[in-house]
């Protein structure tokens, strides 16, 4: 089965610098896939890639076995890809079914699927997302990506600035996404065990390398391997 | 799996409800009740008595109201799509009647005047002063069609433009600049409106042109009521109302009208959901200028003439109603342009009752444009908050305001200095001892902006009007003071004294600007103060018991420093090396005392207050009563400008005050650089009739209509270019470079240091 996201020897960062070096990965349809790593790891810099908000240095992404090379943002999320950054980019002066509004193609019945996963923005859909507290603004972000009915969602770090109770109840909303609509996800999350336990594979990028790449059962279950590639040491 | 409604989201993520600095008496909901109540009172009382009715709705008052409401659905358009207040929509609609009427009436297509290739070749050619044996290619300047065209496809050629002209401004000016800084998009926008009123004067000069082909009598109606209209100003008003019918359909019904709305806001999340921001901003621009186009043209014939100045600053109403609406409902806009519209056509029938107050004889003028000002100021007042609210779109960055080095401080300024006053006293011809004039005056007016915009963050296009307010008052402390009711409320007051006094009243005033200010902010700021600019200009300026009616305001100074008298020095006859010499102390006092100011902690206060209120706040600095004394300290700085203005032309009057010399100055400052000294000194060289502008027409005999149109064009590529201005961007460069030899050093100690 042909991957939704190829990842091949990926070269990127800012301004001609390489943050990330030599990356190869791949999401296929139904995988959760976990991004892990330490501050300034290049996570988020592989996601902004990905979805053409940054130029690739070297090497390849390819979506939906196309190249993100030269192609702009908005086409590539036409296609099918929803990427929840980490800033959210919520529309604050917007209301909550304004914004939900925009990702839905079809209308109606897509709100009433993102509505389905987070029943707590029933009660706002008529406040204004700029007045959202920070779990409902991450709420609103994930529905509204959900509304594009996406083939593949890319999510980085949904759990900044969220307490871990309500990461509990957020995360398993993307493997139960993957599992019903055969979408691929990859996610960027600094809860490593809340993360393990959705995902179906884990990547772990240290100071702009891949140091470790694994099932996450397998990662679950030896924890000292994780430990060693945060730490900076050899996998071994 | 769902997360359920009962996920304590709301109680962990706690957002604080941070209270307003001050309570409001009464609430919000209950004050705009209360107004809209009166306003309906108001109106029900016009529209009961027949004889004010008629003179409410006339045709020309709703024809008026369209054109109002055309620059401001304009304007609102622009708003929406791109994040950008156009201050020349009312230019655009301007400019498209000219380009109309030259085909209609004449058959010509008129070019700018630029770009001209051969221009410099010219220039240079005129220097050598060898005309005879260059023959230059003309540069056409019309496109001849043989004849008048007829109405429609004269009328389908200026919407072509219409469309040209708004991918122009999208692709050219607006998008490049859609991350900078809300000021540079003003500017930029103030560039523009230079640059085309500069080509319509160069073109056709600044009289009223005919736009009629052959007058006939306009057919009249009767309505209901017995309004009375001809068919062409129902056409008119008729079209307005479609227009903003559709437009309201457009953004309630469209995922277009909430895209766009998405994609000013955030052009990340925008793109990210697949719409592209290009297209959007791109086809809301164009929408603009078509609507105050096509209005501009229909009403331009309504009213059979067209200058360069009326419809060009009709985006002051326009501006008032579409913040009326918000810069958000089409419906509201349009509703306020005709309300508007009327009641100053109003305003001028009341005029001749006998209870209306009168100045000198006539009635006090301006109360009419004092109108737009109140609405104005009312509705920001009662939905401005004294903070930011939570979600609120914070405004892009300034310009870094530079703490000055010692070396600036210490060498390059003692060198400027120094060869300023050496170049007055023995190289300067008159003309260019004038042109310093001008240039340290110039210098003068730009601090106040460095201190209100480039410290505090606070757009204030009011600042010319706080120089004339200390001009006018000096011409009365130079002549036999201030009388009221026959009493003498300040007596004259001698040379240096009578300045600082005058200037005093212009900060009395400006803390009366800084009051929307508390308010109000950004852009939004910027039209308040322009409002308020434009309404004292028109209300106190022109009013003869200020200006002296026909004997105009002259200011006197002490006769060893008449700028008119020749000094002992210098060479030539005229243009007093003293009256030079004064104007550089006075620059250099004032240059240190905002040195001063920028490294005192009042400094870092402002600066504070500039980037984040909600912080400075949080902080501890009195967000209020930092902007006061900023205004009041950019206002005494402008009225020690106003007041030298007065003693370098020996009088005052309200032109030099007025609605074009406010944008100007305040364009000119942020070309310079409008947050550090060094640019406010190359903005007073920049000025009009300056230094460079001198040298430009004396030494490359740059025709000196060419000043705004050159202008015009420089702000708008300063603004593209060099979001800094000139003298901020040659900063950043250095900075940079400075940076560049620390970093090395650093990384070198790394290395060194290194495990």
């Amino acid at each position: 089965m042909a991957a939704l996201l190829e990842i091949e020897n990926f070269y990127g960062g800012y301004e001609g610098v390489a943050v990330v070096r030599d990356l190869t990965l791949s999401v296929t349809a139904g995988e959760v896939v976990a991004l892990l790593g330490p501050n300034g790891a290049g996570k988020t810099t592989t996601m902004l890639s990905t979805s053409g908000l940054l130029p690739i240095i070297k090497g390849d992404i390819r979506v939906f076995g196309e190249t993100v090379k030269k192609r702009a943002p908005h086409k590539i999320a036409r296609a099918g890809l929803a990427h929840v950054p980490e800033d959210r980019s919520l529309f604050f002066q917007l209301t909550v079914a304004e914004n939900l509004r925009l990702g839905a193609a079809k209308g109606s019945a897509d709100i009433a699927q993102a509505l389905h996963y987070f029943p707590a923005l029933e009660p706002l859909m008529g406040r204004k997302a700029g007045l959202l507290s920070g779990g409902e603004q991450q709420m609103l972000a994930m529905g509204r990506a959900l509304t594009t009915n996406p083939k593949l969602l890319i999510v980085d770090e949904m759990s900044l600035g969220l307490a871990p109770i309500i990461v509990e109840r957020l995360l398993p909303v993307l493997r139960t996404v993957a599992d019903k609509t055969g979408a691929g996800v990859l996610l960027i999350e600094q809860h490593v065990d809340l993360a393990l336990g959705i995902a179906d594979r884990a990547y772990v990028l240290s100071h702009g390398d891949l140091v470790l790449q694994d099932d996450a059962a397998h990662l679950r279950a030896n924890r000292h391997l994780l430990e060693a590639s945060y730490l900076g040491g050899s996998s071994e | 799996m769902a997360v359920s409604d009962e996920a304590p989201a709301a109680e962990v993520d706690f957002a604080p409800e941070i209270k307003p600095l001050r309570r409001r008496t009464l609430p919000a909901s209950f004050q705009s009740r209360l107004l809209g109540g009166i306003g309906i009172a108001i109106l029900l009382r016009i529209l009961l008595d027949s004889e004010l009715r008629l003179k409410f709705l006339t045709g020309a008052s709703l024809t008026q109201g369209a054109l109002v409401a055309a620059i401001a659905l304009g304007v609102v358009l622009t708003y929406r799509g791109s994040g950008v207040v156009n201050f020349a929509t009312g230019a655009t609609a301007m400019y498209t009647a000219y380009v109309y009427t030259g085909l209609r009436v004449e058959g010509k297509l008129f070019l700018p005047p630029l770009p001209n290739p051969f221009a410099i070749v010219e220039g240079v050619a005129h220097h050598l002063d060898d005309k005879s044996t260059l023959r230059l290619p003309r540069w056409p300047t019309f496109i001849d069609f043989g004849g008048h065209l007829t109405l429609v496809s004269s009328l389908l050629m200026a919407l072509v433009f219409c469309v040209l002209f708004g991918l122009v401004l999208h692709g050219l000016i607006f998008r490049p600049l859609r991350h900078a800084p809300p000021l540079a998009k003003v500017v930029a926008s103030v560039g523009v409106l230079l640059f085309l009123q500069a080509v319509i004067v160069r073109r056709y000069g600044t009289s009223a042109r005919s736009t009629y082909l052959n007058v006939g009598t306009p057919k009249q109606l009767t309505l209901p009521f017995s309004i009375r209209l001809t068919v062409d100003q129902v056409i008119v008003i008729v079209m307005v109302i479609s227009i903003t019918l559709l437009l309201w359909a457009l953004f309630r019904f469209t995922r277009f009208g909430l895209a766009t709305r998405a994609a000013a806001e955030n052009e990340k999340g925008a793109m990210l959901l697949g719409f592209s921001p290009e297209f959007l901003a791109g086809t809301n621009w164009v929408l603009s200028t078509v609507i105050s186009g096509l209005l501009g043209v229909l009403v331009a014939g309504n009213q059979a003439s067209v200058d360069p100045v009326a419809i060009t600053l009709l985006v002051i109403p326009a501006l008032s109603v579409a913040l009326v609406g918000g810069l958000n409902s089409f419906g509201i806009t349009t509703a306020a342009a005709f309300a508007l519209a009327a009641s100053q056509a109003l305003i001028g029938f009341l005029q001749n009752r006998t209870w209306y107050p009168k100045a000198a004889g006539a009635p006090i003028p301006g109360v009419a444009q004092l109108l737009p000002f109140l609405l104005i100021v009312g509705v920001l007042f009662l939905r401005g908050k004294s903070l930011p609210t939570r979600g609120a779109v914070a405004s892009g960055r300034l310009p870094f305001a530079t703490n000055p080095s010692l070396r600036s401080t210490r060498v390059v300024a003692p060198i400027a200095v120094a060869a300023c006053a050496v170049a007055l006293m023995f190289f300067a011809t008159p003309n260019g001892r004038l042109a310093i004039f001008t240039s340290l005056i110039g210098i003068v007016i730009s601090l106040s902006f460095v201190v209100i915009t480039g410290y505090v963050g606070q757009i204030s296009l009011a600042q010319m009007m706080l120089a004339g307010i200390s001009g006018f008052t000096l011409s009365k402390l130079t002549g036999d003071g201030i009388h009221l009711y026959g009493h003498t409320v300040i007596p004259k007051i001698p040379f240096p004294l009578n300045a600082l006094v005058g200037a005093l009243f212009a900060m009395g005033i400006g803390l009366l600007v800084a009051l929307p200010a508390l308010r109000v902010r950004g852009v939004n700021l910027a039209i308040v103060t322009f409002a308020f600019a434009i309404s004292m200009n028109e209300f106190l300026f022109k009013n003869p018991g200020v200006s002296g009616g026909f004997k105009g305001a002259s200011v006197k100074i002490i006769g060893p420093l008449d700028p008119l008298k020749t000094a002992t020095v210098g060479r030539g006859k005229g243009a007093n090396v003293w009256f030079g010499m004064f104007l550089l102390v006075v620059v250099v006092l004032l240059c240190s005392m905002i040195v001063n100011l920028r490294r005192s902690g009042t400094g870092r206060r402002l600066l504070a207050t500039r980037s984040n209120e909600r912080a400075a706040a949080a902080a501890g600095v009195d967000v209020a009563a930092t902007k006061r004394t900023a205004f009041a300290i950019a206002s005494f700085v402008a009225g020690l400008g106003g007041a030298l203005v007065g003693f370098r032309l020996g009088s005052v009057n309200q032109l030099y005050f007025g609605d074009t010399n406010s944008l100007a100055v305040l364009a000119f400052a942020y070309l310079g650089g409008i947050a550090c000294i060094s640019g406010a000194v190359t903005a007073g060289m920049l000025v009009p009739s300056g230094i460079v502008f001198t040298i430009l027409q004396t030494v490359f005999k740059v025709p000196s209509e060419f000043t705004l149109l050159l202008g015009g064009l420089a702000l708008i590529v300063t603004a593209i270019m060099n979001p800094e201005g000139i003298a901020g961007g040659f900063n950043a460069k250095l900075r940079e470079r400075k940076r560049a030899r620390s970093g090395e050093s650093v990384v070198a100690a790394h290395a060194g240091g290194g495990h």
